[in-house]
């Protein structure tokens, strides 16, 4: 049996979607559960729902043989583990955003930088030698520019409304992320077979779409 | 007194001890039997011999404090760079091969969270220094499997190999810069699909074709027939060769199911010069042991020789048969 992690949230209707259509379903008593852990209708798979930022825990530990997380997460927690499919669901981007699109060249000295995302942003302004002082929200980081909190912000944007709302410009784009399948190196080993189906199923099923 | 201990470290106490030292026993005695000669090296020593040991990525995650002369000491993050030191040096007109095992701890930091928490672990393992080929490359396997035989995992356990120089050879005809080549390397490493293809549609060259389709790396002898199609500059079908040797021998020992080729297995470039191994236990979430050839080894310590060597994690092993029944 493989146990795959699915990110709670805005990857999880994608992700049952789209294993739905490699042929791998959970039942609708268990669909509208509360349960946390469930198995598909084979027995084969079973799922377990847990926050997003848990998907690479659970995985790189082994508890969880494959997880469905978006690249964005992956990022931030630089788990060491394998990625061999973009299941190009929950599409959206990591930016830099400002109340005004020149923010970058008129920052005097440190530039202070409101996310949830302290090691993308990091790892993103340290990259140009752009000294930034990190601050770590988790949650509604729109409102820090607005307030006074922060000069920037480095966040998820799907459509850009939330940001338009608050006031809020895109400066840059640091990555575009979607939803990834991810694997515990020892499971690919140890459950060769079982993982190269799943993986073979899932890019059946991702081919079809296009 | 504080009632805490540092992250990372444990205590071993009554039954979980003694199954610690019962797979540690277990390990020596196999070893012993192959004739390896038990080796103790310092727990201290300079930072420096790490650095040329291990690389300087991997030896900063030692411990570090300074000598009363104000040089850099570190707490060993491995055995394998001491011993080779001491072939070279202390050793060296000692007749070849040398055979040295050990059990001994090792301290690295790392980082919270991950699956590898550990800040201590104890290596069991062994290091056949002063022969190359074929022959000494499956004596080390042959000892690996040994071991976790005897420690009752026989269809439990799954050594990967491979041989590094099957990539050098393609990426050396690539003529990648630096960045490029790191970027390659961990997308296979990684197994990124997509991102490999797209990689490859800047870089017009048939043969890291071979590496863009992951579930076709690992298996067992078609993986190399697979990759001969695609293959062709000297390096790697040198590379080819060697593996698809060492697998016939593995095979006619009757191994071969406990054994799988991973061509993508390109973790440790830096370090491996031709086999390199990694070792998988079933109710363990990461590696139980690694290892390979590092014929460049012992030359940073002036006597250029071939090697071969492999540890395996006390802890992690001792965690994993204590959650099976069947003990020891």
């Amino acid at each position: 049996m493989i146990t795959i992690a699915i990110a709670k949230g805005r990857m999880q209707d994608g992700a049952l979607l789209l294993l739905a259509r490699a042929g791998i379903c959970l039942s609708e008593e268990a669909l509208n559960s509360r349960r946390l852990a469930s198995l598909d209708e084979t027995g084969r798979y079973r799922f377990i729902f847990v926050k997003p930022a848990d998907v690479p825990v659970y995985v790189e530990h082994g508890i969880a043989d494959c997880g469905v997380v978006g690249r964005d997460v992956l990022l931030e927690s630089e788990a060491d583990l394998l990625l061999p499919l973009d299941l190009g669901i929950a599409r959206c981007r990591i930016v830099v955003a400002a109340a005004d699109a020149q923010a970058m060249t008129k920052v005097q000295g440190m530039i202070r930088v409101a996310t949830k995302y302290s090691q993308i942003a990091s790892a993103h302004f340290g990259a140009r030698g752009i000294p930034v002082e990190i601050i770590q929200l988790s949650g509604s980081v729109e409102l820090a520019p607005a307030l006074g909190l922060a000069d920037m912000i480095v966040d998820l944007v799907e459509t850009g409304r939330t940001l338009r709302e608050n006031g809020l410009t895109i400066v840059e784009e640091i990555a575009e992320s979607t939803g990834r399948l991810v694997v515990n190196r020892a499971s690919y080993q140890l459950k060769a077979e079982e993982v190269a189906r799943l993986i073979q199923a899932l890019e059946t099923a991702l081919n079809g779409k296009q | 007194m504080t009632s805490r201990i540092p992250a990372g470290m444990r205590y071993y106490i009554g039954a979980e001890a003694r199954l610690r030292r019962t797979v540690e026993d277990v390990a020596m005695s196999v070893f012993e039997g192959w004739n390896y000669e038990e080796v103790i090296t310092p727990s201290v020593d300079y930072y420096d011999l790490f650095e040329q040991g291990m690389g300087q990525r991997e030896a900063q995650r030692g411990f570090r404090f300074t000598d009363n002369d104000g040089r850099l000491l570190a707490l060993r993050p491995d055995v394998t760079s001491s011993v080779a030191r001491m072939a070279a040096t202390l050793l060296s007109e000692r007749p070849r091969p040398l055979r040295f095992c050990y059990a001994a701890p090792v301290f690295r930091q790392q980082t919270q969270s991950h699956a590898e928490w550990r800040r201590e672990n104890t290596q069991l393992g062994c290091e056949l220094i002063g022969v190359g080929g074929t022959p000494a490359d499956l004596e080390v396997l042959r000892l690996a499997a040994e071991i976790l035989s005897r420690l009752n995992l026989q269809s439990l356990y799954c050594i990967t190999i491979n041989n590094v120089e099957i990539f050098n050879g393609v990426a050396a005809n690539l003529n990648l810069e630096t960045p490029a080549r790191e970027q390659l390397r961990r997308l296979i490493d990684t197994r990124e699909a997509a991102e490999l293809r797209q990689f490859l549609q800047n870089h017009a060259s048939n043969e890291v074709r071979a590496f863009s389709q992951p579930t076709q790396l690992t298996g067992k002898r078609e993986v190399i027939q697979a990759a001969r199609k695609v293959i062709t500059n000297a390096r790697s079908v040198a590379a080819l060769d060697s593996l698809e040797e060492l697998w016939t021998e593995i095979e006619s020992l009757g191994l071969q199911d406990s054994f799988e080729i991973d061509l993508g297995d390109v973790s440790s470039l830096d370090y491996y010069t031709g086999l390199s191994l990694k070792i998988f236990v079933h109710g363990a979430g990461s590696g139980v042991g690694r290892g390979g050839r590092y014929d460049g080894l012992t030359g940073s310590f002036g006597r250029p020789e071939p090697a071969v060597g492999f540890v395996l994690n006390l802890d992690a092993l001792t965690e994993v048969l204590g959650r099976t029944v069947s003990q020891v």
